[in-house]
């Protein structure tokens, strides 16, 4: 029976609350094992796993309730290994390597915050900012919506527009909240959002980090932002060359590009 | 204590915020090269079709209709602050009704997990099928995003 991995904690880890239901459909019950100072949370993986949101938040919900307890280093979805000995066989030959992020991470939450443009609010900026495009919308509506080229060209005058100030939105996003973080981590870039940004920061000062939030839903009233947290430190798990420290700069230069 | 009910959404909806958290789940989080990942081809679909990017014909003609519809009153001739209008604009009730151009992606995800649990049978072969256009789309589109 293959194990499903949920994620990794100190051996020290408080009891997981009773019947904690994992994957699969009946969900699998969730257990730990120990390998010295270190734990895994795991339950037996179900056949045909696959990655439907009932999944997704079982996944979720097992590492928020271990996460209650102490700092968990999260598995992404979907970890199967061979059987129990192979989990610990792991845990054993990198225990340094977990300790040290336990140890890193360890008080620590992980806010995820995004962002998207209001639309119309948007335009009334770009439009604002830009007299071209004001003189060719004026033109266009004076002709009763202008020619489907003038509509075209103006359309991908304010796609540009909006483009460009997505990007600026989203390095000043980042720069308001990064002070109160520990450390930042961009996510992937995507048509969904015009930040995907996550924050690791000290639970003793998520109040801080959700008032600069505020202030910046105040300050920058035409953005939507989206913030969800606490979680566990999924973006922070590994230390990459895309953490902590390089990884501001590199997430500007990505929203820029 | 548990840390599920003290999330802090705001903003979008529950389905968006669902899947903001989602997205971490499936992108994010330890990898261990010596336990396998189980297949996510679906959710590989569902990635993808968030990239799929905004400029389109489609898209500046929709721009277009918008800036017909703002109120220029205030622009050319008195170019009023900015935070003026933004404020205006809030208080009109822009925020429930137009997420933006952009945030229709995120509802196609949502849609598509619901599809997903809801599915059971049909759910490999639609996989199948629409795989391939998506991969051809995606990636060179996604090049012209980023030049």
């Amino acid at each position: 029976m293959s194990t499903y991995v949920y994620g990794i904690t100190a051996g020290s880890h408080p009891p997981l609350p009773e019947g904690l239901a994992g994957v699969g459909e009946p969900p699998r019950e969730v257990r730990v094992i120990g390998a010295g100072d270190l734990a895994a949370v795991v339950s037996d993986a179900p056949e045909g796993l696959r990655p439907k949101r009932r999944e997704l938040l079982a996944h979720q919900n097992v590492l928020s309730e271990a996460g209650a307890g102490g700092c968990v280093l999260p598995m992404r979805f979907g970890s199967v290994a061979p059987d129990d000995s192979a989990v610990t066989g792991v845990l054993a030959e990198r225990a340094e390597h977990y300790k040290e992020r336990l140890g890193a991470l360890d008080g620590r939450v992980e806010y995820n915050v995004k962002a998207n443009h209001v639309e119309e609010a948007v335009l009334h900026h770009v439009m604002a900012e830009n007299p071209e495009i004001r003189a060719l919308a004026e033109s266009n509506r004076q002709s009763g919506g202008g020619s489907y080229e003038s509509k075209i060209q103006l359309g991908e005058m304010v796609a540009a527009a909006i483009q460009g100030k997505e990007a600026e939105d989203a390095v000043v996003l980042e720069r308001a909240l990064e002070p109160v973080a520990d450390a930042v981590s961009v996510g992937p870039e995507s048509t969904g959002w015009l930040a995907n940004v996550s924050f690791l920061v000290r639970q003793d000062s998520a109040e801080e980090f959700l008032a600069a939030v505020e202030r910046v839903r105040g300050d920058m009233p035409h953005l939507e932002v989206r913030v969800n947290g606490p979680l566990p430190p999924y973006s922070f798990v590994e230390p990459g060359p895309a953490e902590p420290a390089g990884t501001a700069a590199g997430g500007a230069d990505a929203g820029a590009g | 204590m548990t840390v599920v009910p003290a999330q802090q959404s705001g903003g979008g909806g529950g389905s968006s915020g669902l899947y903001d958290v989602l997205e971490l789940v499936l992108d994010r989080g330890l990898v261990i090269d010596a336990f396998v990942r189980v297949s996510l081809v679906g959710i590989e679909i569902l990635k993808i079709d968030v990239r799929i990017v905004v400029a389109s014909v489609d898209t500046y003609l929709r721009f277009a209709e918008a800036c017909n519809r703002l109120d220029l009153e205030a622009g050319p001739r008195k170019d009023p602050g900015v935070p003026d209008l933004v404020g205006q604009m809030t208080e009109s009730g822009a925020k429930g009704k137009s997420k933006g151009a952009l945030s229709g992606a995120a509802e196609t995800i949502s849609d598509a997990f619901k599809q997903a649990r809801d599915e059971d049978g049909s759910e490999r072969e639609r996989e199948t099928a629409s795989r391939p256009r998506a991969r051809k789309a995606a990636p060179s589109r996604r090049k012209e995003e980023q030049e």
